[in-house]
C-alpha cells in the first residue's frame, strides 16, 4: 500500500507529461527527406566501415519496394517519409571521451528528466540504491554510456551502437541482422537503411552482468525521426538486466521513432528486457505524439536459453510494437509481461510472438490492458508450434480493463499448434472497472481518482513485479500519471 | 472477393488467399488453379439426408439449382431440412438461399452440406432474417467429400428477442469454411453459436463467426471444439464486436481443440473488439493433446488404452452435442459424432 | 505363497533414480503400511506397481501371485487385480461416474475372460456399495471427481475399489484432505473390503489413518528404500519420534 500512497501524492503534484520540454541544444541535421544520399550521409557521419555503408544501402534498396502494414488496428494519416530529418545531432558530440566532454546543457537535459548521467553520482546516491549503467541516446547519437570501465573489466562490452561498429565491428557483423532480417517488415527495413545510433552489449560466457544496464533515449529536435538499433547478445551461461526508457517533447507534428531491438541468447544465458515507454502521447484531442513503430524480437539461439520481456506502454500517438521471442534451442523459454495503457486519442497494438521451434519450449504471456478516455488498445499476439516443437507449452493470460464509455480494447490472439504434443492454453477477459469495488474503496474514504489508482493498481500487479524494483515504482506512477482526468 | 464472385466472373483473383487476413489459414486462391465447369443440372435420385430420420419437410438445392427461399408466416413454427448437394462429378456451382422467420415464429432449420462426389467447388450464401421475438435452431452437418471444397457464408440478422441457437458439425472436406456473421440487436435477442469439427487423413475445416453487437442487453455465448487426426487442419476464427453503446452485453466464447496426431494442426483466433465499457466478455482457447493424467487413471481402473482414448475423446465433444435443444437433432448428432470418431481417432 | 513381492526395486522419474532398491512382501489377506516423511519415494512405489508412464523401472521385480507386473500395461495390471486409490483423484470431464466405473468393470471382466455384467445388475451392485458410503446415487451421474470435494474424491475412490474387487488395493495417502468424519466413512469402507484373499499396501504420513485401518506390519520407507518393518507399534513410535532418525541417512548409508 506504501507504492500506493506514494503514488497518488505524486500525481497531486505533476502535470500530465512532465517529459515534454524541448531543449535548447545546438544540432546539427541530415538534409529533410530520404534517399541513398540521406543513408550516405548518415554513414559517413558515423565514420562507419564500407561494409555497413553497404547494409544501409541494401535495406534502403529493399524498402523502396516494401509497403506500410496495414493490418494493426490503428488509423493514422499517411505518413510522408520525405518531410522528416533522418539525422539530428547536438553538434560535436560524437564520441565523448569523458563526461567532461559532454555539452553541459545536455548534462542538464538529462538531469531534468531524473537520468543519472554522472558516475559520482549515482555512487553518492542513497546507501545501498542500486547502481545501474546508462547509454543515453539524444535524437541520433549517443552522448554518453556511463560505467564503462567497470563494465570492462568483467569483460561486459556496453556502448553506443556507432561505437560498437568501429570497435566491435566482427560482432556487430556477425549479429547485426541476425534476428531481425533487414527486410522482415517495412519499418524494420526503413530502420536499417537509417539507424543511427542506440545500444550495443556483450556479455561473454559465464559471466553474469554485475549491474542493470540501461538506455535513454530522447527525441528533441522538431520534424526528426529517432530510428535507434540495439543489439544485446548474451553467450553461453551469461544474464544480463536490461532497462530501455524513452521521452520526447509535447509537439503538434506527429514524430516517427522506429527502432530495431535484437537480443542473441545463447545456451543457458539469460536476458531479461524491461521497457517504459513513455514518449509524448498528443494532446487530448490527439494532435501531435510520437508513433512509435518498433520491432523486437529476442533469438534463444541456445539450449535452455531464457529470455523475457516487460513493457510498460503510457506513452505514444500510436504503438506498433510486438517484442517476440523465437525458440529455437532446446528446452528454451520465453515470456512476455506487459502492461499497456492508452487514454486520450492514443492507439495501441501491441502484444508478443511466441515461435516454439525447438522441442520442450516454454512460454509465458501476460499481458494487461488499460484503455480510458477515446483511445484504442489492442493486444494482437501469436503463439505458433512448429512440427519439431515437441512438447511445447505456451501459457497466456489476457486481461483488458475499460475506462469510460467511448475507449475500445481489443484481443486478438494467434493461434497455430502444429503438432500432436503441444498445450497451448489462453484466457481472456474485459470488463470494467467495478462499481461495487470503487464504491467500496470509496466508502472507505478514498477519492474517485484514488479508488481508481487503486484498483488499476491491483488490475496490473502482475506484471510491475517482473520489473526491477526502481523501474516498478517509476511505472507505477506512470500509469497514475497515464489515467489521469480519466473518470468522472 | 468470395468464392462466389470467382464462379460467376470465373476470375480466378477473386478467390480469397492466405494474405487475406480473415483467410489466412484457408488459401482458396493457392489451391484451386483452375475451375471446374460450371456444374450441371442433376439427373440422379437423392440418398437420405442425415436428418432424414426426423421426416422433415425437404427443401433440396442440388449442384447450387432448387430452392431459393424458405419462409416461416408470423406466429408459425416448421422444422425445414435444407439439403446442398452436390451430385456431379466435378463443377462449380453458387448457391444462394433467404431464409425468413417471422414475428414469434419458430423454425428448426437442419442443414446438410452433402457431396459423395469428387472435385466440386461449391458455393452457398445464406441471408437468413428473424423478426422480433422469433426463434431458429439451426443445426448443420457438413458431409462434405475429402476432395470437395465448399464455402458457406450465411448472415443472419436478429431483432428484438428473437433467439439463435446454432450448432456446425462438420467432418472437413479438401478445404472448407463454415462462415456466420451475426447481426446482434442487443434488446434481449439471445445467440448461441457452437460447432464441432472432427477431421482426420488430409481434410481441413474452417469455423468462421462474427458477431456483432449494436445494442444494449445483448448476450453471445460460444463453445467450438475440434479434434484433429493424421495431417488434418482445424480452423477457428471467432469475432465478437461490441459496439459503441452496447450495453449490458455478455459474450463468452470457447475453443478448444484436441490433437491426436503429430502432423495435425490446430489454428485459432478468438477475437474481441469492445467499444463500450459495460460489457462482460471472456474466451478461452485451448489446443493440446488427450489429458495424460485422466488417460492413466482410466487405465489404472482396467480400460484399455484405445478404449480409454475413445471414451475421454467421446467425453471431450459430447459437451457440444448436449447442447443441442432439438431432441431429434441432438440423437442424430450424436450417431454422427460417433460415426466420425470411428474413421478420426 | 506372497500375494505382492517386491525385490530390489529401483525407479527413476526424469532419470532422476527415486527408489533405490525396495523390497516388501505381502502374504495374501495382510494389511501393510508404508510410512514415511514426504519426498521418500511413497507415491513412486504406488505408481511404479501401478505402471504409470514415466515411472521408469531401471532394476528390480514386482510379482503379483507370481506373475510379473512390470512386464504388463496399466490396465492389464488392474485386471490382475492391481487397485490403486489416487492421492489426487484425477478429474474426468464429460464421463459420467457410472459410465467410467461400467466401462472399467466390463473392461476387466472381458481381459479375464469373464461375462460382462449386465446393466442391471451393474446397477444394483453400485447402489448397495454406494448407499454403504453414503454417496447419493445422483452423484454418480456427474461426471467423474469433475467439482467432487475432497471428501466426495476419496468416497468415490472406495467406492471403485468396492466394486472392481482388487487382489491388491494400493491407498496412497487416502487420509490426506479428510476430515475425521469423512476419514472414518473411508475407513470403514476399507475395513469391510478386507478379506482373507486380498491384500493393501497402505500408504501414510501419518499414523491416524492406521487408528482406523489397523495394519499386520508396518514399514519406513526413507530416501528410496524399506529402512525398517515391524508391527502395528512401530507406528506408534514414529508418530512420538518423527522420521528424523531416517530421513537424515544419507544416500547410500544404509547399504
Amino acid at each position: 500500500m506504501a507504492a500506493v500512497q506514494q503514488t497518488i501524492e505524486h500525481v497531486a503534484e505533476v502535470e500530465r507529461y512532465k517529459h515534454g520540454f524541448v531543449s535548447d541544444i545546438d544540432q546539427e541535421f541530415a538534409p529533410k527527406g530520404l534517399s541513398e544520399d540521406t543513408v550516405r550521409f548518415i554513414s559517413a557521419k558515423k565514420g562507419e566501415p564500407a561494409w555497413m555503408l553497404d547494409w544501409r544501402l541494401e535495406a534502403y534498396r529493399r524498402w523502396l519496394a516494401l509497403e506500410e502494414p496495414d493490418w494493426a488496428r490503428v488509423e493514422f494519416p499517411r505518413i510522408d517519409y520525405q518531410d522528416s530529418y533522418y539525422y539530428a545531432a547536438p553538434k560535436e558530440t560524437i564520441g565523448p571521451a569523458s563526461l567532461d566532454e559532454v555539452d553541459p546543457d545536455l548534462l542538464a537535459v538529462y538531469a531534468k528528466l531524473g537520468i543519472p548521467l554522472k558516475e559520482q553520482e549515482v555512487l553518492a546516491g542513497v546507501q545501498g540504491a542500486p547502481r545501474y549503467a546508462v547509454d543515453a541516446v539524444f535524437d541520433s547519437v549517443s552522448v554518453v554510456t556511463t560505467f564503462k570501465k567497470e563494465l570492462a573489466e568483467v569483460g561486459v562490452i556496453f556502448c553506443s551502437m556507432s561505437e560498437a561498429i568501429r570497435e566491435h565491428g566482427e560482432l556487430v557483423r556477425r549479429y547485426l541482422g541476425s534476428v531481425v532480417p533487414v527486410s522482415d517488415n517495412f519499418f524494420a527495413c526503413l530502420n536499417s537503411a537509417v539507424f543511427s545510433d542506440g545500444s550495443f552489449v556483450y556479455v561473454p560466457p559465464g559471466v553474469r552482468c554485475p549491474m542493470e544496464l540501461s538506455t535513454y533515449f530522447r527525441i528533441n529536435a522538431a520534424q526528426s525521426g529517432q530510428f535507434e538499433r540495439t543489439l544485446i547478445i548474451a553467450d553461453k551461461g551469461a544474464y544480463v538486466s536490461y532497462l530501455e526508457g524513452c521521452t520526447a517533447p509535447m509537439r503538434d507534428e506527429n514524430q516517427l521513432h522506429a527502432a530495431v531491438v535484437e537480443l542473441v541468447i545463447l545456451d543457458d544465458a539469460e536476458i531479461k528486457y524491461s521497457t517504459v515507454q513513455n514518449w509524448y502521447p498528443g494532446d487530448a484531442d490527439g494532435k501531435g505524439g510520437i508513433y512509435n513503430f518498433v520491432t523486437k524480437r529476442a533469438d534463444c539461439r541456445g539450449d535452455r536459453a531464457k529470455v523475457s520481456w516487460t513493457q510498460v506502454e503510457t506513452g505514444s500517438a500510436i504503438t506498433w510494437k510486438y517484442p517476440s521471442c523465437v525458440l529455437r534451442g532446446h528446452g528454451s523459454s520465453g515470456e512476455f509481461y506487459s502492461i499497456a495503457i492508452t487514454n486520450n486519442r492514443q492507439q495501441a497494438d501491441t502484444g508478443t510472438k511466441m515461435i516454439h521451434l525447438g522441442a520442450d519450449t516454454r512460454s509465458r504471456i501476460i499481458s494487461k490492458g488499460i484503455s480510458a478516455g477515446r483511445s484504442s488498445n489492442t493486444y494482437r499476439g501469436l503463439v505458433s508450434a512448429h512440427p519439431k516443437a515437441r512438447n511445447a507449452r505456451n501459457y497466456t493470460q489476457c486481461d483488458s480493463l475499460l475506462i469510460g464509455s467511448c475507449s475500445g480494447a481489443h484481443t486478438t490472439p494467434y493461434i497455430e499448434a502444429r503438432n500432436g504434443s503441444t498445450r497451448f492454453e489462453h484466457e481472456a477477459t474485459t470488463t470494467r472497472l467495478s462499481d461495487d469495488q470503487l464504491f467500496y474503496a470509496m466508502q472507505r474514504g478514498l477519492s474517485q481518482e484514488e479508488a481508481v489508482q487503486l484498483l488499476v493498481n491491483g488490475f496490473v500487479k502482475d506484471v510491475l513485479q517482473e520489473l526491477p524494483m526502481e523501474f516498478a515504482v517509476e511505472a507505477q506512477k506512470l500509469v497514475a500519471i497515464s489515467l489521469e482526468g480519466s473518470v468522472g | 472477393m468470395s468464392l462466389a464472385v470467382a464462379i460467376e466472373t470465373g476470375d480466378l483473383t477473386q478467390l480469397p488467399s492466405r494474405r487475406d487476413e480473415d483467410w489466412r489459414w484457408t488459401d482458396l486462391r493457392g489451391l484451386v488453379r483452375a475451375l471446374p465447369e460450371p456444374s450441371p443440372a442433376n439427373h440422379v435420385d437423392l440418398a437420405d439426408g442425415p436428418f432424414a430420420d426426423l421426416n422433415p419437410a425437404e427443401a433440396n438445392v442440388v449442384n447450387g439449382r432448387g430452392q431459393t427461399r424458405v419462409t416461416v408466416d408470423a406466429g408459425a413454427s416448421r422444422v425445414v431440412a435444407l439439403r446442398f448437394v452436390a451430385t456431379a462429378e466435378a463443377g462449380a456451382h453458387v448457391a444462394r438461399v433467404s431464409i425468413d422467420v417471422g414475428e414469434g415464429a419458430s423454425l428448426v432449420l437442419l442443414e446438410s452440406y452433402e457431396g459423395a462426389e469428387t472435385g466440386y467447388v461449391a458455393d452457398a450464401e445464406l441471408s437468413i432474417v428473424l423478426g422480433p421475438g422469433a426463434a431458429l435452431q439451426r443445426i448443420v452437418i457438413a458431409n462434405d467429400s475429402a476432395a470437395g471444397v465448399s464455402v458457406s457464408l450465411s448472415d443472419v440478422r436478429l431483432d428484438a428477442r428473437s433467439s439463435l441457437t446454432q450448432t456446425v458439425l462438420t467432418s472437413g472436406a479438401r478445404r472448407q469454411r463454415l462462415e456466420t456473421h451475426v447481426s446482434h440487436p442487443g434488446a434481449g435477442a439471445r445467440v448461441r453459436l457452437d460447432g464441432l469439427y472432427l477431421l482426420g487423413d488430409k481434410r481441413h475445416a474452417d469455423v468462421t463467426t462474427v458477431v456483432t453487437h449494436v445494442g444494449v442487453d445483448g448476450a453471445t455465448d460460444q463453445l467450438i471444439k475440434g479434434v484433429v487426426a493424421g495431417q488434418a487442419r482445424g480452423v477457428f476464427q471467432g469475432r465478437i464486436v461490441v459496439s459503441q453503446g452496447a450495453d449490458k452485453t455478455e459474450a463468452r466464447m470457447g475453443h478448444h481443440a484436441l490433437s491426436l496426431s503429430d502432423r495435425a494442426e490446430v489454428d485459432g483466433k478468438p477475437e474481441l473488439e469492445i467499444w463500450a465499457d459495460d460489457v462482460v466478455c471472456a474466451h478461452g482457447n485451448t489446443v493440446g493433446a488427450l489429458d495424460e493424467e485422466a488417460l492413466f487413471y482410466a487405465r489404472q481402473r482396467g480400460i484399455g488404452e484405445i478404449e480409454a482414448r475413445a471414451m475421454l475423446t467421446e467425453a471431450f465433444v459430447a459437451e457440444v452435442i448436449d447442447r443441442i435443444e432439438h431432441d431429434g437433432a441432438r440423437d442424430i448428432a450424436r450417431s454422427w459424432v460417433v460415426m466420425r470418431l470411428g474413421s478420426v481417432a | 505363497m506372497m500375494l505382492l513381492s517386491v525385490e530390489n526395486l529401483q525407479v527413476a522419474v526424469d532419470a532422476k533414480p527415486i527408489l533405490h532398491g525396495l523390497s516388501l512382501e505381502i502374504p495374501a489377506g495382510e494389511v501393510h503400511a508404508v510410512m514415511g516423511p514426504n519426498g521418500a519415494g511413497k507415491s513412486t512405489l504406488s505408481y511404479a506397481l501401478a505402471g504409470r508412464p514415466g515411472y521408469e523401472v531401471t532394476d528390480g521385480a514386482a510379482r503379483l501371485d507370481g506373475v510379473d507386473l512390470l512386464a504388463l500395461e496399466p490396465n492389464e495390471r488392474a485386471a490382475l487385480g492391481v487397485f490403486l486409490s489416487f492421492q489426487y483423484p484425477t478429474e474426468i470431464p464429460g464421463v459420467p461416474a457410472l459410465t467410467f466405473l461400467r466401462t472399467a468393470l466390463n473392461a476387466q471382466h472381458r481381459a479375464r475372460g469373464e461375462a460382462e455384467v449386465s446393466a442391471p445388475d451393474f446397477l444394483r451392485l453400485v447402489r448397495a456399495r454406494a448407499a454403504a458410503l453414503k454417496i447419493y446415487f445422483d452423484m454418480l451421474k456427474r461426471p467423474l471427481n469433475v467439482g467432487f470435494s475432497g471428501g466426495e474424491k476419496k468416497r468415490m475412490e472406495i467406492l471403485q475399489m468396492s466394486v472392481l474387487s482388487p487382489r491388491l488395493a494400493i491407498l496412497d495417502e487416502t487420509d490426506s484432505g479428510l476430515d475425521i468424519d469423512a476419514l472414518r466413512i473411508v475407513a470403514e469402507g476399507v475395513n469391510a473390503l478386507r478379506s482373507p484373499s486380498r491384500s493393501m499396501l497402505v500408504i501414510t504420513h501419518y499414523q491416524r489413518l492406521l487408528d482406523h485401518i489397523r495394519p499386520d506390519r508396518v514399514h519406513v520407507l526413507a530416501a528410496g528404500r524399506i529402512v525398517a518393518s515391524g508391527g502395528p507399534d512401530l507406528a506408534l513410535e514414529l508418530e512420538r519420534d518423527g522420521y528424523d532418525r531416517y530421513a537424515l541417512k544419507p544416500l547410500g548409508a544404509a547399504a
